[in-house]
């Protein structure tokens, strides 16, 4: 009896690991790590969902040199603790290319492990230019940097010849690095800067910031940061009477901005990526996120779905699988991506991504302006 | 001038939120008071108290109500109801198992509640920041058109007059009631209060549940103030709460008033001549002071050794 229930846990246990490793032989495992849920998680559908559709469409067209894709998704839920968990699970996973993180105080951290455990990181939508500022080899974006994004709202700004401006930030990282780009810019054009302060992520009460805003009576405010604070100081200014044009970056540039500052979103300036999902070149691929009942038009699918294209296609071009050989062919090669045509400088940063001023509606939607 | 319109500002901004830090206070305070425990799920009643809200809010919009003061009435009874039954059923579940034992085993089981609460309207509710509707517009503003001018809005006015009413009516409670006079027997001596025949279980559910109430008041109002609500601003909300508890003096009622009218005041003037980043700094710096020199709170009795 007891060698009988021996052999059999032999047989078991030995059949699972044929099966493991018969599985590993087929799939390339791709992580995607992103907020799922927390404060800024309709960030994380678009990237799930781009990334998703890209995995899909490379699997129905015969996978990876033969070998399918397979996604493992991890919500970091925009916090640099949770972030290193989650890449210290995806490193346990066998994972070796990852496709985030969204938020760039995420990304950070994360990408400190991925380098060290040989893994290649393409981050959708982290704009701080210290991520890759560090010389890391397997660090790479699809989406351009703050120090591209500020510039172009400070210039914006600037075009208009207004008296004084007021800069607001969160504090963390993406927010308080564009904030610095802008003024950096706007001071170098000779614009008074009234007020360059940090709020509280996390915040709820404003009333304190709208009364010096009242008080120092600007033209425009400029706040980096994410959209659930800046709707509240949209809404509560509005209730204040207070009387100037906000501007932000792509990270209030949300519908969800309107279900927190409802018509106090009209008239709101944001720096976007180009709306892919507008060019003639991706109406396929947009039909395709339609079918499946998806939105296209957040700014992060199609740069998820990109960075996806990206490994595959370096997976393709290098003949291997190896991150080192991957970062190498990506970083050699020229791409043809729905967000145009991807080449990589060594920091791994795009060589030119555009970023567009669009005026936003109370609606949700947006009209470009320049 | 301008400069006293802009100080009146900031003092109006101030005193309004510092009021309704002072009403989630009582609950800390009323606790403590009464069982000399920290109850750190009470940000989250709070918290249940505006999600509550809002739910019996979309609910009577759905139904084609808009007569105000019927959305607001039934919105508050629906929240204090809600959070009433939370704030009774976290003391039957997680306080009164571990009453009289060591000092942490409570604080840490009501430490464990506030995650699971907030944890659950996670889930039951969704991560995201979910927009509050404006009930209350319009207000009065002062001084001249071109210049700076001082406004209160209604809905300031009414979060103070709520909060000077719900006050009033909570000292009248302590001060006349029957069930007043038990629950200052109770804070002066348990023990000697149930051997005297009072129902100290009773009554200790009667203290959660006015903090509860008086919880779920402060979260419609703001709610309706702010804009916005999610799962976490309950957490932020209670910290400084119980900050304004503890330097009014934990454990007085009137001190969580002058606690939490302070510690409004004191934010809204940081970040209004200094800069918002000190805000948090210049509070709790407040707080470190005062216990410092005062280690009872501004308005707390030092504590009498019982023999």
């Amino acid at each position: 009896m007891r060698t009988s229930v021996k052999k059999l846990v032999t047989a078991v246990s030995a059949s699972i690991a044929l099966m493991g490793a018969g599985h590993a032989a087929a799939e390339i495992k791709i992580g995607i790590a992103g907020p799922m849920t927390g404060p800024v998680a309709q960030y994380g559908d678009m990237q799930f969902s781009g990334a998703r559709m890209a995995i899909e469409r490379i699997n129905a067209d015969g996978g990876v040199n033969g070998e399918m894709l397979e996604a493992v998704e991890v919500d970091d839920v925009c916090d640099p603790k949770q972030a290193v968990t989650v890449a210290n699970r995806l490193v346990n996973d066998g994972v070796r290319f990852v496709v985030g993180h969204l938020c760039s105080s995420s990304t950070q951290p994360a990408s400190d492990i991925y380098e060290d455990e040989g893994i290649l990181m393409v981050t959708p939508a982290s704009t701080s230019p210290a991520i890759t500022e560090r010389g890391y080899e397997l660090v790479f974006r699809t989406i351009g940097l703050d120090s591209m994004q500020g510039p172009v709202a400070a210039e914006y700004l600037a075009s208009l010849n207004p008296e004084r401006v007021a800069i607001v930030h969160d504090k963390q990282q993406y927010g308080e690095g564009i904030a610095t780009a802008v003024r950096d810019t706007l001071k170098n054009a000779g614009v008074e800067i009234a007020m360059f302060e940090g709020i509280t992520a996390g915040a709820k009460d404003f009333s304190s910031l709208i009364t010096k805003l009242r008080q120092a009576d600007v033209d425009y405010v400029y706040y980096g940061g994410y959209h659930p604070e800046l709707g509240l100081i949209l809404r509560q200014a509005e209730q204040a009477d207070l009387d100037t044009v906000f501007m932000g970056p792509e990270g209030v540039g949300n519908k969800d901005i309107n279900t927190i500052a409802g018509d106090a979103a009209e008239g709101l300036l944001v720096t976007l990526p180009p709306s892919f999902d507008q060019q003639e070149q991706n109406q396929e691929l947009v039909k395709a996120f339609e079918e499946k009942g998806e939105d296209p038009s957040g700014p992060f699918v199609l740069t998820s779905y990109t960075a996806v294209q990206l490994i595959a296609e370096g997976i393709e071009q290098a003949g291997s699988t190896d991150p080192f050989d991957v970062a190498e062919a990506l970083r050699n090669g020229s791409f043809d991506t729905p967000i145009g045509t991807v080449e990589y400088d060594e920091k791994g940063d795009m060589k030119s991504f555009e970023f567009v001023v669009y005026e936003w509606h109370s609606d949700g939607s947006k009209t470009p302006v320049n | 001038m301008q400069d006293l319109l802009y100080f009146l500002q900031q003092l109006i901004n101030g005193l309004t939120i510092g009021s309704t830090y002072a009403l989630i206070a009582i609950g800390y305070t009323m606790v403590y008071g009464i069982i000399g425990m920290i109850n750190f799920a009470h940000g989250e009643i709070y918290m249940i108290g505006a999600y509550t809200a809002l739910i019996a809010i979309t609910g009577l919009a759905a139904l084609g109500i808009a007569w105000l003061p019927l959305i607001l009435i039934v919105a508050l009874v629906c929240a204090m109801i809600v959070s009433s039954s939370m704030g009774w059923a976290v003391e039957r579940v997680a306080y009164r198992p571990v009453r009289g034992r060591h000092r942490l085993i409570p604080l840490i089981s009501a430490i464990g509640m506030s995650i699971f609460l907030q944890n659950y309207v996670h889930l039951a509710q969704g991560s995201r920041n979910i927009g509050f509707p404006a009930l209350i517009e319009g207000g009065f503003r002062f001084g001249s058109e071109d210049s700076f001018q001082t406004s209160i809005s209604y809905m300031q006015i009414t979060i103070f007059a709520t909060t000077l009413i719900c006050m009033s009516l909570l000292s009248l409670f302590i001060s006349r009631s029957r069930i007043g006079r038990a629950c200052r027997a109770v804070s002066q001596d348990l023990g000697m209060a149930s051997l005297l025949g009072i129902d100290t279980n009773r009554i200790i559910s009667a203290t959660f549940v006015i903090g509860a109430a008086l919880a779920a008041v402060a979260g419609l109002l703001l709610g309706m103030y702010y804009g916005s609500i999610d799962p976490l601003f309950g957490f932020i909300a209670g910290l400084k709460a119980f900050t304004a508890a503890v330097l009014g003096g934990i454990g007085s009622i009137p001190g969580a008033m002058l606690g939490g009218l302070i510690l409004g005041v004191a934010e809204s003037m940081t970040s209004g001549y200094l800069s918002g980043e000190y805000k948090d700094v210049v509070s709790f710096g407040l707080l470190i002071l005062i216990l410092l020199f005062k280690p009872t709170g501004l308005l707390g009795k030092p504590e009498v050794e019982k023999i």
